[in-house]
């Protein structure tokens, strides 16, 4: 074990009362806090701040737990979400430790893009195992999109405040 | 590839694919159940979120009253005004008072349900997806409660099933969810069908009463109950009342859209029935 692997592990505990605060907030407030019926999807957004800033590491260990927490807050065994973070993390962090700037169109594309994932990946699985037309869901799929999209701001800041304070 | 990924990107990513692995088992033995991690972080969450919830539910009250304040004085007049209105209808509102109470009696739930055996519950938290509807409540298995339990409100009106339970919380899926499935039947006409619940329902929160059959007799207003076939669910929980008629998108299937008699978003205290008489 060397003085490295410490550091990040360190910076990793750091991180968690981060994670935890989010996956709270997910599953209570914005369970209420709905707009034209539809929930936002927090724990994606925050995962691709940290692998933005943080890197593949530290992006690929925090999607980790995020996407287990993000199958939690939907009442499902740790599996769709968990891998789908997971692999997005480590990738969007290794795109940007070689060729992303690290900035916020950078940081709002990626979001976007991991939101994408997300929403289709949930149709993929209700397409899949009931049945229901692609169509039907789409909508609400924009919509969260969307709502997770704009709530994404916020987290760009506090991904990096936290960056330069660990 | 290997240098862009890492070596540690990829340990991560087999973490990831472990722990899949291992919700997919701990699911397949446990038998619906949400997952090992589900069960872990329970205990730790649980106090957490229900506090939470508390403060959400007590922050939306103050909004009400901050934001709705002027709201709520016109509608109050309004409502004084409504007092007076229905004191002119007395006679007629006790008819139908009474005419209630009779239709409940004909029903007949508590005298046809002395064995039904509850356990009253709390919401915890409720699902973040928007493409589901499920919630969490404040006791699990060792409270008796089981996968496949009914959840009723003080009324006994079907809320939705336990589909996922650990010895101190369980997750319950509601009518509207489009995995969710019932027998029905219609009271006043004795059709039967399926109650299920649908995507596009969901929004409004309606759910759809399939496999009626082209010779149905069903009016809106009709009260839809659940007809105990199957024996996971007791005869006679009051679901909802249909308030339409439709057709699938191939024109085919006739269906019936029921507006569910429990206020399934807004329920915060329910009860899980853990045990009932099967009558056939």
């Amino acid at each position: 074990m060397g003085k490295g692997k410490y550091a990040t592990a360190i910076k990793l505990l750091i991180l968690s009362p981060y994670l935890i605060l989010i996956y709270i907030l997910q599953s209570t407030v914005f369970t209420h806090l709905t707009l034209f019926g539809t929930k936002p999807m927090l724990l994606p957004v925050a995962a691709v701040g940290i692998a933005i800033f943080r890197g593949r590491v530290e992006g690929g260990v925090f999607g980790l737990f995020a996407g287990m927490f993000m199958d939690m807050s939907y009442n499902q065994p740790t599996i769709e979400f968990t891998l789908i973070l997971t692999f997005t993390g480590i990738l969007l962090g290794a795109l940007s430790d070689t060729v992303l700037v690290r900035g916020f169109p950078s940081y709002l594309l990626c979001s976007a893009l991991q939101l994408a994932i997300c929403s289709a990946s949930q149709i993929l699985v209700m397409t899949v195992t009931q049945s229901i037309p692609i169509p039907a869901l789409l909508p609400v799929a924009l919509r969260q999109t969307a709502y997770s999209l704009i709530l994404s701001l916020p987290f760009y800041y506090i991904s990096r405040f936290l960056t330069r304070l660990i | 590839m290997k240098d862009f990924i890492s070596k540690k990107g990829i340990y991560i990513a087999v973490a990831a694919v472990v722990v899949a692995i291992a919700a997919a088992i701990s699911v397949a033995v446990s038998g619906g159940n949400s997952g090992f991690a589900n069960m872990l972080s329970e205990p730790f969450f649980k106090p957490i979120k229900g506090a939470m919830t508390s403060l959400v539910g007590s922050l939306e009250h103050i909004y009400d009253y901050m934001y709705r304040y002027d709201e709520l004085q016109a509608e109050n007049e309004r409502l004084l005004a409504r007092v007076a209105e229905l004191e002119r209808d007395y006679r007629e509102y006790t008819e139908v008072s009474e005419e209630n109470e009779r239709l409940h009696k004909l029903l007949g739930f508590a005298e046809r349900h002395e064995d039904i055996v509850m356990e009253p519950v709390s919401v915890i938290s409720w699902t973040a997806s928007n493409f589901s509807s499920s919630f969490t409540v404040s006791k699990g298995t060792s409270a008796g409660i089981a996968v496949g339990d009914p959840i009723v409100t003080a009324n006994g009106y079907l809320v939705g099933q336990v589909t996922s339970a650990t010895s101190s919380s369980c997750t319950v899926t509601t009518l509207l969810d489009t995995t969710f499935r019932v027998g029905a039947v219609i009271y006043e006409s004795g059709d039967t069908g399926v109650i299920s619940g649908d995507h596009q329902l969901m929004k409004e929160d309606r759910v759809k009463l399939a496999y009626i059959g082209d010779e149905a007799n069903i009016m809106t207003g009709s009260t839809v109950v659940t007809s105990g076939s199957g024996g996971l669910f007791p005869a006679g929980l009051v679901i909802g009342k249909v308030s339409g008629i439709s057709v699938s998108s191939s024109g085919l299937d006739p269906f019936a859209i029921v507006e569910p008699s429990a206020d399934i978003g807004e329920s915060a205290h329910l009860y899980v029935i853990t045990d009932f008489a099967v009558s056939e």
